[in-house]
């Protein structure tokens, strides 16, 4: 008799609940006979729609995703998350200022043309004229000369080292572009071709986005897919619902609720990896008293992770430190780093110290969007109330998430920020005194030294020691608190074989796909 | 106008004021008693079903925060919202349509303009918009929905002060020197209150409405507090499994506003005597 | 009659004048730009590149040179381009138009086609028990939020193959019986509330006029009930419920768009929705005023009926202004 409630209201949504049982047996199959290897159509949901085709110009992550499947870049990385070759078969560092690449012979753009060392003089240029705006600019500024050695070789030279060039070049925004389309469309923003193994067919905005295999890709029989539709559905829950009902084959999912429902579903194949973006709480340290490091560290001792996982990420995320946890071998164990677990009576004492025995009150900036974090919020909120600060949540919308943010209108914020698997990449434009991203207003010198010491070193041994360093100092300074790594989570159906899932969410992998139905 | 016996006698009518008092009630009760603390969270006890065991009557939310209790506070900002708006709402509204229908000329045709624009917008829309301006804070939300009700509140008594500013009586008191304020309030201010009650318990209604559709877009009232908007809101998530996050929010909407309905409804066949014989 | 529209016709001009300042002003006071939107949180800029796309994203004049500006281009048909990803913005919004009307129309079939035959069958059925069941009924349509009836709906019937939208919606013309199978429950979450509100005008004005002296006399002269309910009352007690369609026709509209949301639809709602949130304000003001222009029309349309209907009204309306 104890579970009486749900049977009221099995009775409320009685009509609803019974109907589909009646009509399962009439429901048609709708998946295609069975094509034996390769070929076929693939039906992906994702929650938002691309902005914009040009892969130097968008900041969208999910206008990379796309355009990862068009365009190629110099490198690339694996699903280890480590460079390999892309356009370049090849590549020397003579020493830490120049680079030379060796491209693969016979790529072609999807007009017919082959690519060649010009069209990577091109793109870089162009990458790095201050009037294209691209982001990727700020990768790979340090390359102060493109030399064109013949059609096959490029050499870059350095105005400074920099050990994160690579991984820079590996950015989307560092896609190889063909110059006379640029030249014909002004941008790429609404026309594509690359070199990449898919064909832009068809866009609708908001609704789909059509992909056709193209026959002449570098990486011969790859890819085995004809045809990728990219359907674009903002409800998490419709999108797990799709696939569920097979109007998609596979569909990425960022709610840990839903992919824990997911995993109950034995039809379904869930896959996950560890990923890079970091999960920050993040203080603006010129707002009083977030300008004094020990209310930081009180802040940061009172947080604990374990229970943040849990409830905002339902269980799906791994503790991380400055560096994401998934970096493998850049990245400290959590154990190394301070403040790993929560200590409430230590960091009651540290507020004392810094003069709010009483604690006082100050306001998180979230957003309902996964981004945004409101969910954390409300643990943090919770958590901290613990060692008697009064934190106000601001909930906003996403556009004034980003206008405070820009603005650094906040006490403090929940992030969710991009991380990297090369700690320059990340750390530098985020800590550094002038960091591009450094909305913290962070600056601390010793922090700047050794981030510069960092990106000019190019072996992992030289560079290992600095960046353990600063993921111990960068923890005790406190700009933000490294809250998670969200694990990245596709959910397929059986049959979508040879896909695999990447930390960065990159969708690369597809070019490897079959479907076995 | 209407006593209170035939009040009782109107069941419509009766059950709206039921169901509104029993809102109040539990509204006032949440203030000193409620089942548990609406925001403590518990790790341990994520979307855990209703059940009496546990004594989460209608389950918990995705931080193993009791529904319940957080439908019961729910109750009290929907209330604060739904009063505030339409006071908000109304009082300018009323005064601006009675300052143009009194007064009229230039001064009306002002006013109606202005009217006119705000009602070119889908209210949810201009809702929407206003909310974005503003900031997403609860007392917005008000400030908000108030500025929806502008014009319609401006209208209805601008019609209605037109309706009887001609009138015999009017035109009597203006004939042995009542003054204008005088007249106003002594004569054309209860005539149109008809009308006007009956446009304030749909605005009740709508107003709760509307809160919870702008809390369900996300610009809404500020977590953690608990408003049924954004429980609903937060629930889209996770409905397929764990349905009590949607459904008892829902409800509650539901029948709030159905009492809204209700007692506008069961006043609109007291108060007017048009539709005596047909209801 | 004809000058009565002119009429009716000029005086949209001022009001839609009007729609425009205040759409044009409200956009831009909401926090945030168009710029900082296309930033991102993770990009970053040179003060060089910053001045350069000011000027790209139309943010280095005072806002009321460019709303003249706007004004200018506009009224020759030129609703500019897209700040997000660089489109025309009059084709995208066209693009989306049809679906929201489509949504609004069979969402107004459904509740006239719902809400009629019930109206009729309790006006049939006058008595205190069918009338508290009929109101109450009636008042419980008005009171369900459509975004919950709509996820509800979702919930109920996310296993019938092809009754869900989930992003796969088909245009009409490519498959008009799936297009109107995946708009069936969308259109029925928004018609409901109609539905109540027909229902009770139907019944009101049926017992209006079943009490009507030809009424009674046509049932005196020995025709049958059923004759004299077709035939007779239906026609007249029709009238007065047609206005109330009208006036409430516009509120589908403003239903579409939190609809649209709910069952992922590509309409006009999720662009303006989509657009607000990304501060793309050529994209907003054009939806915006599209959606306004529309809703006045409409409105129009039933002032025009009910002055059709009632020609008292005309002569009130020409009275008082």
């Amino acid at each position: 008799m104890k579970q009486i409630a749900p049977r009221i209201m099995a009775l409320v949504v009685l009509t609803f609940a019974l109907a589909p049982g009646l009509f399962a047996s009439g429901q048609t199959e709708t998946t295609a006979p069975a094509a034996a290897t390769g070929g076929g159509t693939l039906t992906i949901g994702v929650d938002q729609e691309a902005v914009g085709l040009d892969p130097n110009i968008v900041t969208a992550f999910s206008s990379f995703t796309r355009l990862d499947l068009m365009y190629n870049r110099l490198v690339k990385l694996d699903d280890k998350l480590q460079i390999v070759p892309d356009l370049a078969e090849s590549w020397e560092v003579p020493n830490n200022l120049t680079y030379i690449f060796h491209l693969r012979h016979g790529v072609k753009f999807h007009s017919g043309r082959e690519l060649t060392a010009d069209d990577v003089k091109y793109s870089l240029e162009r990458i790095l004229d201050a009037k294209t705006h691209s982001p990727g600019r700020s990768y790979i500024d340090v390359i102060k000369q493109i030399d064109v050695v013949d059609p096959y070789t490029v050499k870059l030279t350095l105005s400074s080292p920099l050990a994160s060039l690579l991984a820079g070049l590996s950015s989307t925004n560092c896609a190889i572009v063909p110059k006379e389309d640029v030249e014909k469309y002004g941008n790429l923003q609404r026309n594509e071709d690359g070199t990449g193994p898919f064909k832009l067919a068809d866009w609708v905005p908001d609704n789909s986005m059509t992909l056709v295999k193209n026959p002449d890709y570098f990486e011969a029989g790859k890819p085995y897919l004809d045809k990728i539709i990219f359907r674009v559905i903002p409800e998490q829950t419709s999108l797990l619902a799709g696939v569920k009902a097979g109007t998609l084959d596979m569909a990425t999912l960022s709610d840990g609720s839903l992919i824990l429902q997911a995993k109950k579903d034995s039809s379904l194949n869930v896959m996950t990896t560890p990923g890079i973006n970091i999960r920050t709480f993040s203080f603006n340290t010129t707002h009083k008293p977030f300008d004094d490091v020990r209310v930081r560290d009180a802040v940061a001792m009172a947080i604990d992770r374990s229970e943040i996982i849990a409830t905002a990420e339902m269980g799906l995320a791994q503790p991380t430190g400055p560096v994401p946890s998934s970096a493998g071998q850049w990245a400290l164990p959590m154990s190394q780093l301070p403040f790993s677990t929560p200590d409430l009576a230590k960091a009651k004492d540290l507020l004392a110290q810094a003069g709010y025995p009483d604690g006082f009150s100050f306001n998180i900036v979230a957003s309902p969007t996964y981004e945004g974090g409101l969910a954390v919020a409300q643990v943090i909120q919770n958590e901290l109330k613990k060692i008697g600060l009064k934190p106000e949540i601001q909930s906003v919308e996403w556009g004034t998430y980003i206008d405070r943010w820009v603005k650094r209108d906040f006490d403090t914020m929940v992030e969710l920020r991009g991380g990297s698997p090369e700690p320059d990449r990340f750390l530098y434009r985020t800590f550094y005194s002038t960091g591009g991203v450094n909305n913290f207003m962070f600056k601390d010198k010793e922090v700047d030294a050794l981030l510069d010491q960092g990106r000019q070193l190019t072996t992992f041994a030289e560079r290992k020691p600095i960046y353990d360093k600063l993921q111990v100092l960068l923890t005790q300074k406190a700009p933000a608190v490294f809250l998670y790594t969200p694990e990245q989570t596709e959910i397929l159906k059986p049959y979508v074989k040879g896909f695999k899932v990447m930390g960065n969410g990159s969708l690369l992998f597809l070019e490897e796909t079959k479907l076995a139905k | 106008m209407m006593s209170l016996d035939r009040f009782r006698k109107n069941y419509i009518a009766l059950a709206g004021a039921i169901i509104i008092l029993f809102y109040v009630l539990v509204a006032l009760l949440s203030l000193v008693w409620l089942p548990q603390d609406p925001l403590a969270m518990n790790s341990a006890e994520i979307l855990k079903g209703p059940s009496f065991a546990t004594g989460h009557l209608m389950g918990t939310d995705e931080f193993g925060r009791d529904i319940f209790s957080r439908v019961i506070v729910g109750s009290r900002i929907s209330e604060i919202i739904a009063v505030g708006a339409t006071g908000l709402g109304g009082a300018i509204g009323i005064f601006m349509g009675i300052w143009a229908g009194y007064l009229g000329g230039r001064w009306d045709n002002v006013i109606m303009r202005v009217t006119d624009v705000l009602f070119s917008f889908p209210t949810l829309l201009l809702a929407l918009f206003i909310m974005a301006v503003l900031g997403e804070k609860t007392f917005n939300i008000v400030v908000a929905i108030g500025i929806v009700y502008i014009p319609q509140f401006a209208r209805l008594s601008r019609a209605s002060i037109l309706a009887i500013r001609s009138s015999d009586y009017v035109r009597a008191a203006r004939s042995i020197g009542g003054s204008r304020s005088y007249i106003l309030f002594r004569h054309l201010l209860p005539n149109i209150l008809v009308p006007i009650i009956v446009q304030i318990s749909l605005s009740l209604s709508v107003a709760v409405l509307l809160e919870s559709a702008l809390s369900f877009l996300g610009l809404g009232v500020q977590p953690p507090a608990p408003s049924w908007g954004n429980m609903l809101s937060a629930a889209r998530k996770y409905m397929t499994f764990a349905p009590w996050t949607a459904v008892f929010p829902g409800l509650a909407i539901v029948v709030l506003v159905l009492g809204f309905n209700l007692l506008g409804d069961g006043l609109r066949d007291l108060l007017d005597p048009r539709l005596k014989n047909v209801a | 009659m004809g000058r009565y529209i002119a009429k009716r016709l000029l005086s949209l001009i001022p009001v839609l004048l009007g729609v425009s300042i205040l759409v044009f002003f409200l956009v831009r006071l909401i926090p945030g730009t168009a710029l900082e939107m296309y930033m991102g949180t993770q990009v970053e800029a040179t003060p060089q590149q910053m001045i350069e796309l000011k000027r790209v994203f139309g943010e280095d004049k005072p806002i009321p040179i460019l709303y003249l500006d706007w004004l200018s281009r506009i009224v020759r048909g030129d609703f500019g381009y897209s700040l997000r990803t660089g489109r025309p913005v009059l084709p995208d919004v066209l693009g989306r138009l049809p679906l929201t009307l489509e949504i609004t129309l069979i969402a107004l079939i459904l509740s006239l086609v719902i809400g009629l035959p019930l109206g009729i069958f309790a006006a049939l059925r006058n008595g205190p028990v069918s009338d508290a069941v009929i109101r109450v009924t009636g008042l419980l349509g008005l009171s369900l939020p459509q975004f919950w009836l709509a996820a509800l709906l979702v919930l109920a019937f996310s296993n019938f193959q092809g009754w869900i939208p989930m992003g796969d919606f088909v245009p009409f013309l490519r498959n008009p019986f799936q297009n109107l199978k995946m708009l069936f429950f969308p259109s029925l979450a928004i018609g409901v509330g109609l539905a109540a509100v027909i229902m009770r005008y139907t019944r009101n004005s049926m017992l209006e006029v079943l009490q009507m002296d030809y009424i009674r006399t046509a049932r005196a002269k020995g025709l049958s009930r059923k004759s004299v309910v077709v035939r007779h009352a239906l026609r007249n007690a029709i009238l007065p419920v047609v206005t109330i369609v009208g006036f409430n026709t516009g509120y589908l509209v403003g239903g579409a768009i939190v609809i649209e949301e709910v069952f992922a639809l590509p309409g006009m709602g999720r662009l303006a929705l989509n657009a607000i949130q990304q501060r793309d304000y050529p994209l907003l003001q054009a939806i915006v005023l599209l959606i306004a222009l529309l809703f006045v029309l409409i409105n129009l349309l039933t002032d025009i009926l009910y002055a059709v209907i009632d020609p008292r009204i005309r002569l009130h309306e020409g009275s008082d202004t």
